[in-house]
C-alpha cells in the first residue's frame, strides 16, 4: 500500500485530469482512510465481496477521492478509471455512489450514508458475523438530524460493531463550523449518546492505529465513535486550513507546485 | 384489509427468519400479530422516519427482505429523498406500506393527511399499488414480495366494502373491471374511491375499472379500455395532480383520443376544518351526491 504521499498525488492527478473541486474534502480523510484498508479491513474479503466482509461507508461522499485512491492500491479501480476520472459515460462520480464496486453506500447527500451504514451494522449484528462497519461523518455533515436518530438508532440496538469516525476538519462548506452551526463539543455529544468515544488526531497514523485498535478490540455492547481531528486541505501548505479548496480547481501551475511538495 | 396486513406481515416473519418489518413507532395493533409471532423481526425504530429508511435499506443490501411501514404523510412524504437515494438508485426490492393516506386523519389536521403520496413516488422508479379492498391488497402484497424492485403500497380508509366477490381475482392487473355496461361512459377508480365509484356506477348504469396498479402498469391495457369509451371519469383519494386522473389524461393526451375525460380529486390542497372522513370526503366533493351532481352538470350521466 502506499504511504499518504502517494495517495495525495494520485488525489491531484485525479482532481486535475478531471478538473473536481472538493480537494481538501479528500486530503483531511487521507490518513484515516489508508489506516483502514491497511489494518483494519480484510482486503481479501472486501475484493471479493464475502458477506462477512468489513465495511467502509463514506457517508461524507465528498471527500471520495480518497477512498479511490485506495480502491486503486488494491485493484478494485484500474488505473484508466483514474486518468479518465469524470470522461463521458466514465463509472467514477465527484461524490461516493453505490453503484462503484467497493463504495458501499451513496454519500452524497449528507447524512444519508450513516443511517444506511447503520442498516449495515444491524443487519451484521443481528447475524451474530464478525463483520466492522466503519463510517466516516464530517463534522459539518452531523449538522444533519438524520445522523443523530442513526446514533440514537445505533446506541439502542448496542452496535458495537459500529464505528463512526468523525472527519473533524472544522470547516463545512461555507465556513468555519464553529461560525456556521457550531456543535462541539462532539466528544461530549458522542458520550452522552452513548457512544465509546476517542479522539485522536486524525493525520497522524500511530494515534490513529492505537484509537481504532482499542475501538475495534472493545467487548462493551456501545457503538463506538473516533473524533479525528484533521486538517481541511491537509499535505499541500498553500491549500491547508483554507476553505476555499473546497471549491477550487487546479490550474497547471498550482497542480505542479502541489505535486513537487508532494514529491519532497 | 389491516387484518391482511397483519397477516401476511406474521406469516412471513414466522416462515423465513430472513424477513424484517420496520416501523418509526407507528401502527401499534397492526403489528400485534407478528410481535406475537416473531418478535425479534419487528423493529420499532422509535420516531426516526430518516433513520428507518436508511437502515432499512441497509438490512437489504445486505440480503434481508425488509417491508417499511409508516404514516403516508411521513412515509414516503417525509423521507421521499431517502427513498430516492437509497432504496431506489440502489434498486433494493423492500415494500414501503404507506398507512393513513387520503383524507383518513381528518381529524387531526393537515400534518396527518397525504394526498400527495403517489404523484411525488411516481417520479422514481418504484412500484405502487393503490388496492381497493382486502382482496387487491392481498394480490399487492404477495406481488410486491417476489418483485425484486422496490414497491409502494398505497394503504387508504380500510372498512369500505370490498370490490370484489371472495376468489373472483387471483392476479392484479392495471384495470381490474367491477362493473360493465354498454353505456359509453366509464369510471376508472383506485383505493378507497373504487367502493365510491361502484355507488354511481350501479346507480347510473356506468363500466367500472379498478386501477391498484399506479406506475409500471400495462399501458396497452389501459389504451384499450380506455379506447372503449367516449368519456372517462377518474376518481381518486389523491390530488388531481400527478395521480390516475393525471396517468389516463397522459395516455390521452400522447395517443391523441378524443375520449373525454373528468377528473375527481383532491383539488383544494388542504381540508378546511375538523370533522368526520365523511365531512372531509364531502368538503373534497368526493362523496358519491357529489361526484353525481357534477356528472349531471357536464350531461354525462
Amino acid at each position: 500500500m502506499s504511504n499518504p504521499s502517494q495517495l495525495r498525488s494520485t488525489i491531484l492527478k485525479m482532481a486535475y485530469n478531471a478538473q473536481s473541486v472538493h480537494i481538501g474534502c479528500a486530503f483531511s480523510i487521507v490518513e484515516i482512510v489508508h489506516t483502514l484498508y491497511s489494518n483494519f479491513i480484510n482486503i481479501e474479503k472486501l475484493k471479493k465481496f464475502t458477506s462477512d466482509r468489513d465495511y467502509l461507508c463514506l457517508s461524507k461522499g465528498h471527500g471520495v477521492m480518497a477512498v479511490y485512491a485506495n480502491l486503486f492500491e488494491i485493484g478494485l479501480i484500474k488505473e484508466d478509471e483514474i486518468e479518465n476520472y469524470f470522461s463521458d459515460g466514465s463509472n467514477l462520480t465527484g461524490l461516493a455512489d453505490c453503484h462503484v464496486p467497493g463504495i458501499e453506500v451513496s454519500g452524497g447527500s449528507l447524512g444519508q450514508g450513516i443511517t444506511v451504514a447503520t442498516g449495515i451494522a444491524l443487519s451484521k449484528n443481528l447475524d451474530k458475523c464478525d463483520s466492522k462497519v466503519f463510517c466516516i461523518v464530517g463534522d459539518g455533515e452531523l449538522n444533519e438530524g438524520s445522523a443523530w436518530e442513526s446514533i440514537m438508532i445505533a446506541a439502542h440496538r448496542k452496535l458495537n460493531n459500529f464505528i463512526l469516525i468523525v472527519d473533524a476538519n472544522s470547516y463545512q462548506a461555507m465556513g468555519k463550523c464553529e461560525s456556521v452551526l457550531c456543535m462541539e463539543s462532539f466528544k461530549a455529544k458522542f458520550e452522552a449518546f452513548n457512544f465509546e468515544t476517542l479522539e485522536c488526531n486524525g493525520h497522524n497514523l500511530d494515534d490513529l492505529n492505537s484509537s481504532l485498535s482499542i475501538l475495534t478490540k472493545s467487548k462493551n455492547q456501545k457503538p463506538k465513535a473516533l473524533i479525528a481531528r484533521t486538517i481541511k486541505g491537509k499535505g499541500v501548505s498553500f491549500m491547508e486550513d483554507d476553505n476555499i479548496w473546497h471549491y477550487t480547481r487546479l490550474n497547471e501551475d498550482t497542480y505542479q507546485k502541489a505535486t513537487s511538495e508532494l514529491a519532497k | 384489509m389491516r387484518e391482511v396486513i397483519s397477516n401476511f406481515l406474521a406469516e412471513k416473519a414466522s416462515k423465513d427468519k430472513n424477513f424484517y418489518v420496520f416501523s418509526g413507532d407507528h401502527g401499534y395493533a397492526l403489528f400485534d400479530e407478528i410481535r406475537n409471532k416473531a418478535p425479534n423481526q419487528f423493529l420499532n425504530t422509535g420516531v426516526t422516519e430518516q433513520a428507518m429508511i436508511g437502515a432499512a435499506a441497509g438490512m437489504a443490501k445486505t440480503g434481508k427482505k425488509v417491508v417499511v411501514y409508516g404514516l403516508a404523510c411521513f412515509v414516503p412524504m417525509r423521507v421521499l429523498e431517502f427513498i430516492k437515494m437509497n432504496i431506489c438508485y440502489d434498486k433494493l426490492p423492500i415494500i414501503i406500506l404507506g398507512d393513513g393516506a387520503g383524507t383518513i386523519y381528518t381529524t387531526l389536521g393537515a400534518s396527518h393527511q397525504c394526498g400527495e403520496d403517489v404523484a411525488c413516488l411516481r417520479t422514481l422508479p418504484i412500484k405502487i399499488y393503490s388496492p381497493a379492498d382486502k382482496f387487491e391488497m392481498k394480490l399487492s402484497l404477495e406481488e410486491a414480495a417476489v418483485l425484486g424492485i422496490p414497491s409502494y403500497i398505497r394503504v387508504g380508509k380500510c372498512d369500505k366494502p370490498a370490490v370484489h366477490q371472495e376468489n373472483s381475482i387471483t392476479k392484479l392487473s392495471t384495470n381490474l373491471p367491477i362493473l360493465a355496461s354498454n353505456n359509453k361512459t366509464a369510471i376508472f377508480a383506485t383505493g378507497s374511491m373504487v367502493s365510491t365509484g361502484r355507488e354511481i356506477a350501479t346507480k347510473h348504469d356506468l363500466t367500472l375499472f379498478s386501477c391498484p396498479v399506479l406506475s409500471y402498469y400495462d399501458r396497452t391495457e389501459f389504451l384499450e379500455n380506455i379506447r372503449k369509451f367516449s368519456n372517462v371519469i377518474t376518481i381518486e383519494e389523491h390530488s388531481i395532480n400527478g395521480g390516475l386522473g393525471s396517468i389516463v389524461s397522459d395516455l390521452i393526451a400522447e395517443e391523441g383520443l378524443n375520449t373525454k375525460l373528468t377528473k375527481f380529486g383532491i383539488r383544494d390542497y388542504f381540508t378546511k376544518g375538523c370533522g368526520s372522513y365523511e365531512y372531509a370526503i364531502k368538503y373534497h366533493k368526493l362523496d358519491s351526491e357529489s361526484i353525481v351532481d357534477s356528472l349531471k352538470d357536464k350531461g354525462l350521466i
